[in-house]
């Protein structure tokens, strides 16, 4: 995938100079570029909608608690400050130890152009190590410990990168990497929705009302498919080593699609991967450009996904 | 330029006996300052009492000060020396330990 130094541009010269873009393979302009030893950035915790009066009781159950992130040390119980990628601080989303909560951050962007948007990310996964007090070990998905394979990983639901988009037609790019089934057992592959998140307009309608575990990008198991089949990242045998993984996701904002996807050295293409518009029109979203990273847990153990730092660039 | 953020730890949620608010990491952080907004009290004399704890690792919890009484509508206290990690640990009771519940928003706001 390299390109010869003498067939790059000078800006891509100065960007593989600098240490901080050149882990980065970013399209001609950087729109964001998030190093979360210096801070969140702009990603927040994701909140469903409410009524004028600011009561928060009218918020969907399953949009409430998404949880707000934490810049982590990725401090842990046997080495302490385990640290990032670059520098102390990643950004950490984390899920509350019950089975079917999620852990969302959102970063809210608008588009100034069509085209390709690409999302670039160091990110890792991880579970709570166990402890009296969270009792994982005892929890669904433990297991034997073979000295090699945790019991652990076996504890991981899935982590989700996705956006939420508008151009008169709303629509989400989602990939999910989906660690385990709800039954725990491994499932190690990338899938997609086939539906359309469902909004707090379908509920306000009467359409549909879900309860607070609802896995809010695609309630029903049934309406996730894989593509590319699996891969098998890096947890490292225990939950408290971390090591980060690149991730570089493409989409077409001219086209509405999906590009491709690229997880360390796999590269999946994506173009025929589907990506299901919503029926209905949706107002006061114009140029809406939103990117958000969630974490699920398929057991009633905490999850974590930790991002070191993202970059997203687009060609227009 | 100071680096900051405020968690919301606990949004419009109702607690009743004993809690724990979930672990969040403070590492960052030269200052913090609890915010606990009370919007609703059930039962009679309904009485809310956290304690501040500490971690090392997010597992493991101990308490960095007095128990305290949150009888307003709007409390805040600060909390120094707090090492890695903060939650709070507290319990919602009626009297003479009687059913009762609070309806609460936690906040924890960080200065570095």
């Amino acid at each position: 995938m390299s390109t010869p130094a003498s067939e790059r541009s000078l800006a891509a010269e100065l960007r593989r100079a600098d240490p901080a873009l050149s882990r980065f393979n970013p399209l001609d302009r950087i729109l964001v570029h998030d190093e979360f030893n210096t801070g969140t950035h702009g990603w927040i915790e994701l909140l469903g909608n409410y009524d004028g009066h600011g009561n928060l009781d009218t918020v969907d159950d399953h949009m409430r608690d998404f949880r707000p992130p934490q810049l982590s040390s990725c401090n842990f119980f046997d080495v302490g400050t385990h640290g990032a990628m670059s520098g102390t601080y990643a950004l950490k989303v984390a899920t509350r130890p019950v089975a079917g909560h999620t852990g969302v951050a959102i970063r809210r962007l608008t588009m100034a152009g069509r085209g390709r948007v690409q999302f670039e990310a160091y990110l890792t996964f991880k579970t709570e190590a166990a402890s009296e007090e969270n009792q994982a070990a005892h929890k669904a998905g433990a297991g034997e410990w073979d000295a090699n394979l945790h019991p652990s990983e076996q504890q991981f639901g899935a982590f989700t990168i996705a956006t939420d988009i508008c151009d008169g037609v709303r629509y989400h790019c989602v990939a999910r990497y989906l660690n385990t089934d709800l039954d725990n057992r491994m499932r190690r592959e990338w899938v997609y929705p086939t539906v359309p998140e469902p909004t707090p307009r379908e509920h306000f309608e009467g359409k549909l009302k879900l309860p607070p575990t609802a896995d809010f990008t695609a309630p029903d198991p049934d309406d996730w498919k894989p593509f590319g089949g699996p891969q098998e990242l890096c947890y490292n045998e225990v939950p408290t080593k971390v090591n980060w993984h690149y991730v570089r996701w493409v989409i077409d904002t001219s086209t509405r699609s999906n590009v491709e996807l690229q997880v360390n050295d796999t590269v999946y293409d994506m173009r025929d991967v589907p990506v299901p518009p919503y029926e209905e029109e949706y107002g006061s979203l114009g140029n809406l450009l939103n990117f958000y990273v969630s974490v699920r847990t398929h057991t009633d153990v905490r999850n974590f996904l930790y991002l070191d730092s993202v970059l997203i660039s687009v060609d227009w | 330029m100071r680096e900051s953020f405020t968690a919301v730890l606990e949004r419009n949620r109702t607690l009743a006996g004993g809690f724990a608010t979930e672990p969040y990491e403070v590492a960052w952080a030269a200052e913090a300052r609890w915010f606990v907004r009370t919007l609703e009290r059930t039962g009679t004399g309904a009485l809310m009492r956290v304690t501040t704890q500490v971690s090392p690792d997010g597992l493991h919890w101990c308490d960095l000060d007095a128990e305290r009484e949150l009888t307003g509508d709007l409390v805040t206290w600060e909390s120094s020396g707090f090492g890695g990690w903060l939650r709070l640990k507290g319990a919602v009771e009626g009297e003479a330990g009687g059913e009762a519940s609070a309806k609460v928003m936690i906040y924890l706001a960080l200065k570095s």
